[in-house]
């Protein structure tokens, strides 16, 4: 037996069927807890957010277009989600590097690439919400300028001056140790 | 003169217009191709970042309830459609016995010509088709046709927009029910 497709999912799902739409959220949730991860940089929350992510998305389910394809829209309510979620804690203040440095018992080589991950995602959630975000939309959701404007609803200068400020502090950061 | 930072970022973004033009200048610019790659660079390290496992089934929370709530529409979308299909059916319950009025004296009025008669009439319009083609020279500029608006025309266009703006919302409504079902 093939497995439903998404558009099947949702369809059942907008009838209330749980199972339907509880499968749609496993099919989903590693790109959204990814999304929300890479925003927030720590699990726990990023978990929580992604879940958050799924019920809103579930509430807004009649709203959704059956002919697009449903990653690229949910990854959308991710990001998001994560913005007011950044945009109602009080200022952030400058990350620790004790936050979510992850495990310590792995071989040389992979260490380094998860250090240099880590080492990226840190600079990344050290940005401000707002350039986190457009970071977010253009890099792994790619995004046109014009789409990142009407998602947040800002003006595209403010698109291109959040992006390009973001790149840079974000290559100084990354680069400051190297 | 160097490309600007600006110009670099939109260009990697394919958000410029005049790529030909920037290409040609980084082609005989080794100080702006030097800092394209070094952007290129960073733009490889933020995309390098692998996908991390999530540590639990998030959707197991929906599929351990038997069933969720029907997600209704917006109730914006509701109520104007609600409104505006009430409001065009007052128009066209007010206009219907105006329309009745000033349909009936043609109706009754009207005469249904034999098949002899219609034959006829077709002949004399052929027939004077052909007198006014056989006496075409030379093309007339025509007339515009004013319009006078009558109570009737008023009355009909009144109806008519009612009806399109009912067929519309209820086409709205049914595509809106067709996607939840």
């Amino acid at each position: 037996m093939t497995a439903p497709t998404d558009r099947d999912l949702i369809l059942r799902a907008r009838r209330g069927d749980a199972e339907a739409y509880g499968e749609l959220v496993t099919r989903y949730q590693t790109s959204i807890f990814n999304v929300c991860y890479r925003i927030l940089h720590e699990r726990g929350e990023a978990e929580d957010l992604a879940q958050e992510s799924f019920i809103r998305a579930y509430d807004r389910i009649n709203t959704f277009d059956i002919e697009r394809e449903f990653g690229p829209w949910i990854r959308r309510v991710a990001a998001n989600v994560c913005l007011n979620h950044l945009e109602s804690q009080p200022k952030s203040v400058e990350l620790n590097d004790e936050r979510d440095a992850g495990e310590s018992q792995r071989p040389e080589a992979v260490m380094e690439v998860h250090e240099r991950s880590e080492h990226i995602r840190r600079a990344l959630a050290s940005l401000p919400p707002q350039y986190r975000l457009v970071i977010e939309l253009r890099h792994y959701q790619e995004l046109s300028y014009d789409e990142i404007a009407g998602e947040l609803d800002i003006p595209l200068s403010d698109v291109k001056s959040h992006l390009f400020r973001a790149r840079k502090l974000l290559a100084e950061k990354i680069h400051a140790s190297d | 003169m160097h490309l600007t930072e600006d110009q670099l970022n939109e260009y990697l973004d394919n958000e410029i217009a005049d790529r030909a033009q920037i290409e040609s200048h980084l082609s005989s610019c080794e100080e702006c191709a030097a800092r394209l790659a070094i952007l290129r660079n960073l733009f490889a390290e933020i995309e390098s970042l692998p996908d991390v496992a999530v540590s639990r089934d998030l959707g197991s929370p929906f599929k351990q309830q038997s069933s969720l709530p029907v997600p209704q529409l917006p109730g914006w979308l509701t109520l104007t459609a609600t409104l505006q299909a009430a409001l065009a059916a007052i128009v066209l319950v007010s206009a219907a016995p105006l329309v009745i009025q000033l349909i009936t004296p043609y109706v009754s009025s009207v005469q249904i010509p034999s098949f002899a008669d219609v034959l006829m009439q077709l002949q004399s319009q052929w027939t004077a088709w052909l007198d006014l083609f056989s006496q075409l020279q030379i093309l007339a500029v025509p007339e515009i046709p004013v319009i006078e608006l009558s109570s009737m025309a008023i009355v009909l266009t009144l109806v008519g927009v009612s009806t399109l703006w009912i067929i519309g919302n209820g086409l709205l409504l049914r595509n809106q029910n067709n996607t939840s079902h």
